[in-house]
């Protein structure tokens, strides 16, 4: 925790209203706690004499970090800071912080620093800005007003801020819990992702279980009427025990990212406090708010009997779904699989546009069935899943169907998928 | 009970569905059934001594707001569905304003519509107060089309007291202008082949579909009678009119082949209500809005059809609306489901500063329902359609008010 102070310089100012932001959620932040945390930080801030802010950056440094928290800044917010970015320079980094509330980016760069200190300017009006210029220095310096003067050569902009006291403080990371592999969390990101309800009102499923156990990692995400299962097995340094957290679904896109960004040796430092998810990757920090509530018994729901299975290529069943489902009903993209000793019929129609059938040559010797499903629910597993053959396993066409890898090297994926009534 | 689509052809059957509804040359099956003075003839059922005066239904002449229905006695002193009510307190100072009772109307219109179902498979309710029936095949067992349409037209006297006028004819479009001439309390069947005579010295706007824009657009073309449009080249009027031109060709011969296909389906169902004054109290809003919630979702599922979108309507007083939608994650026809969703719009979107004077409920993206089965709680769904549909029998019987879920109990007060 120390050493994290004397890097990120931010942090011990922060740490004093950890607690308010904790536990005083937005609404109270907002109506009660904000003047004090404003009263309380200014004061602390003019104690440090760190009014002041003046630095020098590379555009690529800043580009790059400026674009990893674009994703967090929110667009429409009813609350101007969270609009904007929080600069502070100390010493020879520059930490760039940004926060919806829900979740935060904190993020740094090498820089040239003349005076320590920190403004906040607009997320994107920035971004834009730093995007179209050319590659070469550029410097800040913080104006009277909170305005933030921003140079390169003869070009200049001053841009309007806030105080760099309105913006929330935030939560520091406790003690690291586990340590996981960057290149294979983004990787069961994207196997899992889609499946993520974006029905707000199921809010736990608005997120994916992620299950630590001292030998593997589990991430599992389900809209009610498909699951996708990924389980890694995965010696996870520091953990004896197991664990479970629900990651909101906009923190695994970011998390994604952070982790494509840091590269394949990456690791993931994984904390936890009683509302908030700590991932820091390198200098890069991601905190999210956690989701609270039961995630679903997805065991439950996993099928064990569904013996009726065929193996087709992935390509070519993504190819047969995209082009049957061009005739299929549009809103419901309901098409039907047929399994006999022909092989796998794919088939959809509607009245507005025709209907589709194509025959993908298979053995299969089991009974015949005749079963509807969502193809943008197959698609996306598709798109997901590695090259290859894929087992499509059913029971009836009540139940739900299974989608796997036919082929599994360490990682098991499964993918539950209800049927439509058709 | 009112089917929403019922001409649409159905997935399974598309083209042959699709040679049904062409009426084969000679067959004049389509009925267009007409409640006269719909809602008038409702307040007359209760208040008798009425008959004979001239009744406005819409509101006291002195309050905003538009006639909904003229008794034909008001209509001889020029007053008329869709006027200021003002206007028409001023036409007739005499006559008997009341205000409307939508759900004493919609009570009605289902028994109504319980009447039409017995006459034939395919009705299709296109308001409250009128219908589109397709009696084909239906001759060993009602006899000649003619002879249905006159015992259809008893019986729904005999029933409920309530006069109607009824168009026989080739097509919707000629049924609903015979319907129209036959008024009030008529039956009129347009032979096959007669339509043109029939349609040649009525009025351009007596055509559904034409309205005052295309009339005045006619009337500059000198064009005032149908005979005269149908004189017209169809080059030219599709050069006057683009895609219009070519459906104007074929209406003013009688002919809606391009509509019944295209408008039969059912792109959407809506359901508003105006509060008699405008409202800031939630619970009022929340009652109101889960009472048409219900209504649009049996409406729905009389239908046969599913919604993937809801959209919440609020009018604020000012006339301020603003309309909020979300796509579902799966179409449903189920009450709570839509009644779950505007909830949650509203709570997110309607300002409680402001009094509100409409809500309204709509659902859209309407499909023939390939029902995504659930996952983790398969049973809720099921449990769900049953209530449904044990519901509905239920409604059907004792009528809709009889039955609500728990959210909608405190009605809103009427009047």
């Amino acid at each position: 925790m120390v050493g994290r102070r004397a890097e990120l310089p931010f942090l011990p100012l922060l740490l004093e209203f950890h607690s308010l932001y904790c536990y005083c959620g937005l609404y109270l932040l907002l109506e009660k706690g904000y003047s004090t945390a404003v009263a309380a930080s200014t004061a602390v801030a003019q104690a440090r004499g760190n009014q002041e802010m003046e630095f020098t950056v590379s555009k690529a440094d800043l580009l790059r970090e400026l674009s990893l928290t674009q994703g967090v800044v929110e667009r429409k917010t009813t609350i101007p800071i969270l609009a904007n970015i929080l600069c502070e320079a100390k010493g020879s980094r520059l930490a760039i912080t940004a926060t919806d509330l829900e979740l935060t980016i904190c993020t740094s760069c090498d820089v040239k620093t003349k005076k320590d200190g920190s403004g906040t300017v607009s997320a994107k009006k920035l971004l834009e800005i730093i995007r179209l210029l050319p590659d070469s220095d550029i410097r800040f310096k913080l104006l009277e007003n909170h305005w933030v003067q921003i140079t390169s050569d003869k070009r200049n902009y001053k841009m309007v801020g806030m105080a760099k006291e309105n913006f929330p403080a935030l939560p520091a990371m406790p003690h690291v819990f586990a340590r996981l592999p960057a290149a294979l969390i983004a990787d069961m990101i994207a196997k899992t992702y889609f499946a993520i309800s974006m029905e707000e009102s199921r809010y736990t499923l608005n997120g994916a279980k992620l299950i630590l156990k001292p030998d593997s990692i589990t991430l599992v995400a389900t809209d009610g009427h498909r699951l996708a299962l990924v389980e890694a097995t995965q010696k996870v340094d520091g953990l004896n025990t197991e664990a479970g957290v629900l990651v909101p679904k906009k923190a695994m896109n970011e998390l994604k990212a952070l982790a494509a960004e840091a590269g394949d040796e990456a690791q993931i430092e994984f904390a936890q406090d009683e509302s908030n998810l700590f991932f820091r990757i390198g200098e890069r920090q991601l905190i999210s708010r956690k989701l609270t509530g039961q995630f679903p018994n997805y065991e439950a729901v996993l099928p064990r009997d569904n013996t009726k299975s065929v193996g087709i290529d992935r390509d070519e069943l993504a190819d047969a779904l995209r082009r049957v489902s061009q005739l299929a009903d549009q809103r419901s993209q309901a098409v039907k699989v047929t399994l006999s000793k022909e092989g796998v019929e794919i088939s959809a129609s509607s009245p507005e546009y025709g209907e589709a059938r194509e025959v993908i040559e298979r053995e299969y010797k089991g009974a015949d069935l005749s079963i509807g499903f969502n193809a943008k629910y197959m698609l996306d597993f598709l798109a997901a899943a590695p090259q290859g053959p894929i087992s499509l396993e059913l029971k009836d066409e009540q139940s739900a169907g299974q989608m796997r890898p036919s082929a599994e090297e360490g990682t098991r994926y499964r993918y539950v998928i209800m049927p439509m009534r058709i | 009970m009112p089917k929403l689509s019922s001409f649409r052809a159905k997935k399974e059957s598309a083209p042959a569905s699709e040679l049904g509804a062409h009426p084969s040359e000679g067959a004049t099956t389509i009925l267009h059934v007409d409640m006269d003075a719909f809602f008038v003839s409702v307040e007359l059922l209760e208040r008798p001594e009425l008959r004979g005066k001239p009744v406005v239904v819409g509101g006291q002449p002195g309050q905003r707001g538009v006639v909904s229905a003229a008794s034909y006695e008001a209509r001889r002193y020029g007053i008329q569905s869709a006027m200021p009510l003002r206007t028409a307190g001023r036409l007739c100072p005499h006559a008997v304003f009341l205000e409307p009772r939508h759900e004493r109307y919609s009570e009605w219109s289902d028994r109504i519509a319980a009447i039409l179902a017995r006459f034939s498979p395919r009705v299709e309710m296109a308001s409250v107060d009128e219908a589109y029936l397709d009696l084909a095949g239906t001759e060993r067992l009602l006899g000649h089309p003619l002879a249905a349409a006159h015992r259809l037209r008893r019986e729904i006297w005999e029933k409920t007291n309530l006069p109607s006028s009824i168009g026989l004819a080739r097509t919707r479009l000629v049924a609903k202008v015979a319907s129209d001439q036959a008024k009030p309390a008529g039956l009129l069947w347009i032979p096959a082949g007669s339509e043109a005579t029939f349609l040649a010295l009525l009025s351009v706007r007596k055509i559904p579909g034409i309205g005052k824009v295309t009339e005045a657009a006619l009337n500059g073309l000198g064009i005032e009678t149908v005979a005269q449009l149908a004189a017209l080249p169809r080059q030219r009027l599709e050069d006057t009119f683009g895609r219009w031109g070519s459906a104007l060709y074929r209406k003013a011969r009688g002919d809606d082949t391009y509509e019944f296909l295209d408008d039969a389906e059912a792109k959407s169902i809506s359901h508003h209500h105006t509060f008699s004054e405008d409202v800031d109290d939630i619970s009022m809003i929340e009652t109101t809005l889960s009472h048409l919630c219900q209504k649009a979702a049996k409406r729905l599922r009389d239908a046969g059809l599913y919604a993937g979108t809801v959209t919440l309507t609020l009018r604020y007083a000012g006339f301020e609306t603003i309309t909020r939608a979300r796509t579902l994650p799966a179409p449903t026809n189920l009450d709570q489901d839509v009644q779950r969703v505007t909830r949650e719009l509203l709570a997110r979107h309607r300002d409680p500063k402001r009094r509100v004077r409409l809500v309204g409920v709509s659902l859209t993206s309407i499909s023939h329902g390939e029902t995504q089965l659930e996952l983790l709680d398969p049973a809720r769904r099921e449990k769900l359609e049953k209530l449904a549909r044990a519901s509905d029998q239920l409604r059907e019987r004792f009528g809709f008010e009889k039955l609500q879920l728990g959210g909608s109990m405190r009605k809103p007060s009427r009047r």
